[in-house]
C-alpha cells in the first residue's frame, strides 16, 4: 500500500514532465548544470587545509594536556582558539570562493592503479558552495559551543576536561573530513569519526550506566546505517569505477542516467545504480535519526549538554542531509529513493512530535523535536527541495543549539533538574533573564511564528514545497499538523519552566541535605555570551530568506544552486515566476512548467504563510491555555498557579492510556527489544554455546589430546636408568624383528 | 637356520631360559634356602637350556656330516652362561664380580678353542686381573659389607630386581631375534679369501730374519747364505703356497762392492716344519701394519679416561669458613677501597 | 675323551683348517645368550656397579663373536678388534667407577633410582 502510493506519487510527478519535456528544450539536457558544476574543478589554496587540521591539532594538544594531567582551563581556551581560527579560515574560504569548485590535496592515501582501472581516494578536500555552507555553521557553532562548554564543563576540570575537549576537537576534524572530503572514502572516514566521537561524548560520564548504555545504543544503531553507507560506496565504485566526487559527477554514465530519469524513463538505469541511492539513504537514516533508526538520539542526551547541542542537534545529525544533498545526482537516478526519503521524513517528523508532546524531560523534548525537525529536512529532500532542506538545516542548527544550550544552562544551574513539572518561573529569577529571553527566541523559531523568526521561513519553504509538488499533498497536511504540535510542545516547555510563579527543586546532582536550602547558580558570562550570539544569529538568519530571494529562494538557495546538489522543484520556481520574482531557474529541472499545487485554493507560498503561521500561533495559544500561568504571562488564557499542576493533567486523564503510551515513546524501544534484540540475544546465546561447546571443545580437544598422550607416556620418563634401558632394548627388539621379517624375507636370505 | 637348529626348538629354549632367569632374579620375602635354590636352580636351568641348544646344533651338524665344535666347547659354554646368570642374579655385588671373572675365564677357554690364545690370556690378565679388581675395590669402597649371611642386611638396591618379568621377556626375545638373524644369514658368509697356507704363512715373507733363523736352525743354510730379499720392499723371496724359498750367498765383487755371488731355491721337500707364522705373529702384524691409527686413538681414549677418572673421583676440598671470610674480606678491600659502605658487605 | 684332547691340540696345530658354519653357530649362540643376559642384568638390577658389570658382560659377548668370526675368516682382524674392545672397556670402567664413586658420595646410595629427579 505504502509502496504503491510512493510509486504513484513519484510517477504522477514525473509523468507530466515526460509529456511536456519530451520534445522541449530541456530534454536530454537535465544534467547540463551538473556537468557545468564539475567541468572546471580547480586546485585550491593550501591554507584551506587549516580548516581541517586545526581541530586535529586541538585534539593532539588536548591529548598531551591529558597525559600531563592539566588542571587548568587551558584545554578549553586552546580548543576555542583553534576552532575560532578554523572558523576564520572557513570564512576566508567563503569570501575567496570564485564560483568554481576546487580540490585541495593534503597527501596521497589510496592511489592504486591496475590495468586501465584505478582506485584513488586521497586525503584531499573538495570545496564548493555546499561544502562552504556546511563548514560555516559547523566551525562557527563548534567555536561558540566550545566557549559555552568551557564554563559548562568547568566542574570537571582536571578530571575529564581534557578528554572532553580532545573528543570535541576530534569531532570537528571528523566532521570537516565528512563535509570537505573529495571522495566517498574521506566521507566515510569522517562519518565513522563523528560516530566515534559521538560515542565517546555520549559516554562521557562513563561511570553512569545509563550513559554507557546510551553510548552503546547510539554506536550500534549507527552501525546499521553505516553498513548501508559502506555498501553504497562499494556499489558506487563497482558501478561507476570511481569514488571521487569530481570524477563521479562528471561521469558520462551518470549523466545519461540523469537525462533518462528526467524524462521518467528508469527502465534504462540498471538496478545496481538505483540501489546506490537506497543504500546511501540507509546510512543517512542512521546518522540523522530517521524513523526506524531514530531511537538512539533521545538517549544520546545522556551526554553533556554542549555535546547534545553541537553533535546531536546542530551538526552531526545533519550529516545525513548533507549526504543526500551531496549525492543528489545519484538519488535522482533512483526511482524509489526520494519518495521513500520524503515519506520516512514525514513519518519521523510526526511520530517524534507526538512523543515530544508527552515528555517531561526538557532535554528529551528538545531531542524529539530535533528528530522531528530532521524529518522535515528529509521530507524536503524527498520533495526535490535541497534548498529547503539546507535552509532548515542552517536555521535549525542555530535555534536548536540555542534551545539546547538554554536547557543546559537550566540543568547546570538547578543541579541536573530537567523535569518541567519541578521548575517554574525561571526567567524571573535573579541572573536568569538572558537565558529566559534567548530561550523565548529559540522557542519562537522552533514554533515558527510567522515573519519574525527564521524557523518560519525555512519551514514554510518545506511546507509550501509539499503542496506545490504534485502527489505530496498528504505529506504537506501531516507536516502542517506536526508544525502545530511543534509549537505546542515547544511553548509547553517555555510556559512551564520559564514563566509563572518562581519555583525550583534541585535535581539529582544536588548533594546538600536540605532541598529547601537550594540556591540555583546563574550562568556566567561565557554561557550568556554564547546564548546571546546564537539568539542574534537565529534572528539574523531571517535576512537570509530575503537575500537573492527572487533568483534562488534566498541566500541558502543561491549557495545550493552553485553546487552539485542544486536541484529544487521547478514548481517552486513557477510560483516565484508567478510572483514576478524573476525567470524560472531551471537548474537541471527534469520537469517543465506543470501547474503548481495550491493550499486551500491559494497560491502555495501565500497560503502557507497563512496556514502555518496561524497554526503556529494556534499551537502557542493551546500551550498557553493548558500550561501557561495565570495572567499576561499565560497570554491571558493560562490558568496555572502551581509549578506541578496544569489544565493538561485533567485532559490527559480523560485521554486514557494514550498520553502514557506517548510518554513511553509508543513502546518503540520495547518493540525493538522484542522483535530484534531478544531474538538476536537468543541466537547469540545459541551460537555462544555452539562456540563454547563445539568449537572450543574441538580446540580444547586438540590441546587435550597431547596432554592425554603425555599423561600416558609420562611415566616412561621416570628418570630411572633401567626404564630407559627397557625401552631402548624393546625398540631394538622391534627393529630387529622388522629387519628379520621384512628385509631378510624380502631378500630371500632366510 | 633350518640347517643349524629347528626354530621351534630355539624359541622353546629361549622361553625356558627366560623362565630360568626370571626364577633366579633377586626378590624379597623368600626363605633363605628357597631363595638359594631358586638362584642356583635358575642359573642351572638357563645354562642347561643353552647347553642343550648347543648340543642340538651339534647333533644336527653330525647328522648332516658336518663337523662339530670341539667337545671342550660344551663345558665352557655351560660355565660361561651359568656364571653370567649367577652374576646378574646374585644379591651381593662382590659375588657378582667374582662370577664375572668366572665367565671371563670360561670365555677365555672358548678363545683358545678358536685359536686365539694370545687374546685369551690377555683377557684374563686385563679383565680378571685389572678391571675386575678395580670393580672389587669400588664395590668394597661403596658398600657396607654385611657381617653375616643375614639377607636382611641387604638394601633393596641389591635385593630386589626391577621389573624382572618385562626385562627377562624382552631380553630373551632379543636372544631369539639375534640368533635367528645370525643363523638366517650364516649361510651367506663368504669363505676365507685366502688359501690356508696363505692365511698361515703369507706373513712370513714380511719377516725375513725369522725365516733366516728357522732355516739356520733347521740346518738348511750354510755360512754366508741367507734368504733372498726383494730389493724394493725388503720382503723375503718365497712362495708360501708352493712352499719354495729362494736363498742367496752375499759377497763382494772385484771392486769391493756388495753383490750376490750365488742363488738357490729350497723346494717344498726342504720346507722345515717349524717354518710357520704363529698366532702372535699374525696378530701383531695385523695390529701394527693394518690399524696403526687405531692404536693411537685407543691410546688417547685411555689417557682421557685416566684424566677423567682422576677429575671425577677427586674429593672436593672444603675451605674453612674462616679462610673463606678472610678471602672475601681481601676481595672486598680490593674492589671497594674507596670506602663505600658496601665494601664490607662480603 | 682322548679324541677330545686330540682335537684340542689340533685346534692349535690344525689352525689353517677352514671353520664350518656348524662350528661357528654354537659360538655365536653362546655370544648372543651372554649379551642378552647382560642386557637383562642392566635392565633389572638397581645397583649401578652391577649395571656397569653387565655392560662389561655385553662387551665380553661381543668379543666372543668377534673372535669367532675372525676365526671363520682366517684373519686376525677379529682379535685386533677385541683389543680395542678391551681398551674401551677399560676406559669405560675407569670413568664409570669414578662416576659411581662421585654419585655415591652425593647420595650415600648406589641405586640408580636415587638420581631419578634428573628426568627433567
Amino acid at each position: 500500500m505504502m509502496t504503491a502510493s510512493i510509486l504513484s506519487s513519484f510517477t504522477s510527478f514525473v509523468s507530466p514532465a515526460m509529456v511536456s519535456d519530451a520534445s522541449g528544450d530541456h530534454g536530454g539536457n537535465a544534467s547540463a548544470h551538473l556537468a557545468n558544476m564539475v567541468e572546471h574543478v580547480g586546485i585550491g589554496p593550501k591554507w584551506v587545509l587549516l580548516i581541517v587540521f586545526l581541530p586535529l591539532l586541538g585534539f593532539v594538544l588536548n591529548a598531551i594536556y591529558a597525559a600531563t594531567s592539566n588542571k587548568t582551563k587551558l584545554p578549553a581556551w586552546t580548543t576555542i582558539a583553534l576552532l575560532a581560527a578554523s572558523f576564520i579560515a572557513t570564512l576566508a574560504m567563503f569570501l575567496s570562493y570564485e564560483g568554481t569548485p576546487y580540490t585541495v590535496h593534503a597527501f596521497d592515501w589510496f592511489n592504486l592503479h591496475y590495468g586501465d582501472k584505478s582506485f584513488v581516494a586521497n586525503f584531499s578536500f573538495y570545496v564548493d558552495k555546499l561544502t562552504i555552507l556546511w563548514m560555516l555553521f559547523v566551525t562557527g557553532l563548534a567555536t561558540l559551543i566550545a566557549l559555552y562548554a568551557s564554563e559548562y564543563m568547568s566542574h570537571d576540570i582536571g578530571a575529564g576536561y581534557c578528554r572532553f575537549f580532545a573528543a570535541f576537537g576530534l569531532f570537528v576534524f571528523s566532521m570537516s573530513c565528512l563535509v570537505m572530503g573529495d571522495n566517498m572514502l574521506m566521507l566515510y572516514l569522517g562519518w565513522e569519526g563523528v560516530g566515534l566521537c559521538s560515542y565517546l561524548l555520549i559516554g562521557y560520564f562513563y561511570k553512569k550506566p545509563s550513559a554507557v548504555a546510551a553510548a552503546k545504543k547510539a554506536f550500534i544503531v549507527n552501525r546499521i546505517g553505516d553498513l548501508g553507507l559502506a555498501l553504497g560506496i562499494y556499489l558506487t565504485f563497482v558501478h561507476f569505477g570511481t569514488i571521487q566526487y569530481a570524477e563521479l559527477f562528471a561521469n558520462e554514465t551518470l549523466h545519461n542516467y540523469i537525462n533518462a530519469a528526467a524524462v521518467g524513463d528508469f527502465s534504462g538505469i540498471p538496478g545496481e545504480a538505483q540501489w546506490i541511492a537506497l543504500l546511501l539513504m540507509i546510512g543517512a537514516f542512521g546518522k540523522s535519526a530517521q524513523f526506524p533508526l531514530y531511537v538512539w538520539l533521545p538517549d544520546a542526551m545522556e551526554g553533556p549538554t554542549p555535546v547534545s547541542a553541537l553533535i546531536h542537534a546542530a551538526t552531526m545529525v545533519t550529516a545525513g542531509v548533507y549526504l543526500i544533498a551531496r549525492f543528489y545526482p545519484v538519488f535522482l537516478i533512483s526511482e524509489n529513493a526520494l519518495p521513500i526519503v520524503a515519506w520516512i521524513g514525514t513519518i519521523t517528523a510526526f511520530l517524534a512530535a507526538t512523543i515530544g508532546m508527552a515528555q517531561f524531560d526538557i532535554k528529551r523534548i528538545m531531542a524529539y523535536s530535533t528528530v522531528s525537525q530532521l524529518g522535515y529536512m528529509f521530507a524536503a529532500l524527498g520533495m526535490l527541495s535541497t534548498t529547503g532542506a539546507a535552509f532548515h538545516v542552517l536555521t535549525h542548527a542555530f535555534f536548536k543549539a540555542l534551545l539546547f544550550l538554554a536547557c543546559g544552562a537550566v540543568m547546570h544551574g538547578f543541579a541536573g533538574q530537567l523535569d518541567l513539572r519541578k521548575l517554574s518561573g525561571v526567567a524571573w529569577m535573579k541572573g536568569w533573564g538572558i537565558v529566559g529571553v534567548t530561550m523565548l527566541i529559540g522557542c519562537m523559531n522552533l514554533a515558527g511564528l510567522p515573519y519574525i523568526t527564521s524557523g518560519f521561513y525555512s519551514k514554510d519553504m518545506i511546507l509550501a514545497e509539499a503542496f506545490i509538488t504534485p502527489g505530496y499533498r498528504l505529506i504537506g497536511w501531516i507536516l502542517v499538523i506536526t508544525a502545530i504540535m511543534t509549537a505546542y510542545y515547544t511553548f509547553r516547555v517555555f510556559f512551564r519552566v520559564f514563566l509563572g510563579e518562581q519555583h525550583a527543586e534541585p535535581g539529582e546532582d544536588f548533594h546538600g541535605d536540605d532541598k529547601s536550602d537550594f540556591h540555583p547558580h546563574a550562568p556566567g558570562w561565557a554561557v550568556n555570551t554564547v546564548l546571546i550570539t546564537l539568539a542574534t544569529c537565529s534572528m539574523l538568519a531571517i535576512s537570509l530568506a530575503y537575500i537573492d530571494k527572487a533568483e534562488h529562494h534566498g541566500w541558502v538557495g543561491s549557495m545550493v544552486a552553485e553546487s552539485t546538489a542544486s536541484f529544487h522543484s521547478p514548481y517552486a520556481g513557477a510560483v516565484y515566476a508567478a510572483h514576478g520574482g524573476g525567470e524560472l531557474h531551471a537548474v537541471a529541472g527534469p520537469v517543465g512548467h506543470a501547474a503548481p499545487g495550491t493550499v486551500l485554493g491559494m497560491d502555495a507560498h501565500k497560503g502557507m504563510i497563512l496556514v502555518s503561521g496561524l497554526g503556529a500561533i494556534f499551537g502557542v495559544f493551546v500551550a498557553a491555555y493548558f500550561h501557561g500561568p495565570k495572567g499576561w504571562q499565560g497570554l491571558f488564557v493560562g490558568g496555572r498557579t502551581e509549578a506541578g499542576k496544569c489544565r493538561m493533567d485533567a485532559v490527559a486523564k480523560r485521554m486514557g492510556p494514550i498520553p502514557r503510551m506517548a510518554e513511553n515513546k509508543w513502546y518503540v524501544d520495547e518493540f525493538y527489544a522484542m522483535v530484534l534484540v531478544t531474538p538476536l540475544r537468543v541466537i547469540a546465546h545459541v551460537f555462544h554455546w555452539i562456540d563454547k561447546l563445539l568449537l572450543d571443545g574441538l580446540v580444547n580437544l586438540v590441546g587435550f589430546l597431547p596432554r592425554v598422550f603425555a599423561w600416558i607416556i609420562r611415566p616412561s620418563q621416570s628418570g630411572v636408568l633401567q626404564g630407559y634401558a627397557v625401552s631402548m632394548v624393546g625398540g631394538l627388539a622391534i627393529l630387529l624383528f622388522v629387519v628379520l621379517v621384512v628385509v631378510m624375507r624380502a631378500g630371500g636370505v632366510a | 637356520m633350518e640347517q643349524i637348529i629347528s626354530p621351534i626348538a630355539l624359541y622353546l629354549i629361549c622361553a625356558l631360559g627366560a623362565a630360568g632367569v626370571a626364577l633366579a632374579l633377586p626378590r624379597k620375602g623368600l626363605a633363605h634356602t628357597k631363595d638359594k635354590a631358586f638362584q642356583y636352580g635358575g642359573a642351572v636351568i638357563v645354562a642347561s637350556a643353552f647347553g642343550f641348544a648347543a648340543l642340538l646344533m651339534g647333533l644336527k651338524a653330525s647328522d648332516a656330516g658336518n663337523p662339530m665344535p670341539n667337545l671342550f666347547f660344551y663345558p665352557f659354554a655351560f660355565v660361561a652362561i651359568g656364571a653370567s646368570v649367577r652374576m646378574i642374579t646374585h644379591k651381593r655385588p662382590v659375588y657378582s664380580a667374582l662370577y664375572f671373572i668366572m665367565t671371563i675365564i670360561a670365555s677365555c677357554g672358548m678363545y683358545i678353542l678358536l685359536s686365539a690364545e694370545f687374546m685369551a690370556f690377555a683377557l684374563v690378565i686385563i679383565y680378571a686381573g685389572a678391571i675386575l679388581i678395580t670393580y672389587l675395590f669400588v664395590i668394597m669402597l661403596a658398600t657396607q659389607a654385611p657381617t653375616s649371611d643375614n639377607e636382611d642386611d641387604l638394601t633393596d638396591v641389591d635385593a630386589v630386581a626391577r621389573e624382572p618379568m618385562l626385562a627377562t621377556a624382552i631380553g630373551f626375545v632379543m636372544v631369539g631375534l639375534i640368533t635367528a638373524a645370525m643363523f638366517g644369514g650364516i649361510g651367506e658368509l663368504s669363505s676365507p679369501k685366502m688359501t690356508q697356507a696363505q692365511a698361515q704363512n703369507s706373513v712370513l715373507a714380511y719377516l725375513p730374519k725369522k725365516v733366516d733363523k728357522i732355516l739356520d736352525r733347521a740346518g738348511l743354510l750354510e755360512d754366508g747364505w741367507a734368504v733372498s730379499r726383494d730389493l724394493d720392499t725388503g720382503m723375503a723371496v718365497m712362495d708360501p703356497d708352493a712352499r719354495t724359498i729362494q736363498i742367496e750367498l752375499a759377497g763382494k765383487d772385484d771392486h769391493g762392492d756388495d753383490t750376490v755371488l750365488a742363488t738357490r731355491t729350497l723346494t717344498s721337500e726342504d720346507w722345515p716344519e717349524a717354518l710357520a707364522a704363529d698366532n702372535l705373529d699374525r696378530l701383531g702384524f695385523n695390529l701394527l701394519n693394518d690399524h696403526p691409527i687405531m692404536i693411537e686413538v685407543a691410546g688417547i681414549i685411555l689417557l682421557m679416561a685416566m684424566l677423567g677418572a682422576t677429575v671425577l673421583a677427586r674429593k672436593h676440598t672444603e675451605l674453612e669458613d674462616a679462610l673463606k671470610a678472610a678471602q672475601a674480606r681481601k676481595l672486598g678491600t680490593m674492589f671497594h677501597d674507596d670506602g663505600e659502605p658496601s665494601g664490607g658487605q662480603a | 675323551m682322548m679324541h677330545a684332547f686330540e682335537t684340542l691340540q689340533l685346534a692349535q696345530l690344525a689352525f689353517p683348517a677352514e671353520m664350518n658354519n656348524s662350528v661357528l653357530a654354537p659360538y655365536l649362540f653362546v655370544s648372543a645368550a651372554m649379551f642378552c643376559i647382560g642386557l637383562i642384568g642392566f635392565m633389572t638390577r638397581k645397583n649401578m656397579i652391577i649395571m656397569f658389570l653387565c655392560t662389561e658382560l655385553m662387551f665380553q659377548a661381543a668379543g666372543l663373536s668377534l673372535i669367532a668370526f675372525g676365526r671363520h675368516h682366517l684373519g686376525s682382524d677379529g682379535q685386533t678388534f677385541v683389543i680395542f674392545v678391551l681398551t674401551v672397556a677399560a676406559a669405560e670402567a675407569a670413568m664409570a667407577l669414578a662416576l659411581v664413586v662421585l654419585l655415591f658420595r652425593h647420595r650415600e646410595s648406589l641405586s640408580a633410582s636415587a638420581w631419578k629427579e634428573l628426568n627433567g
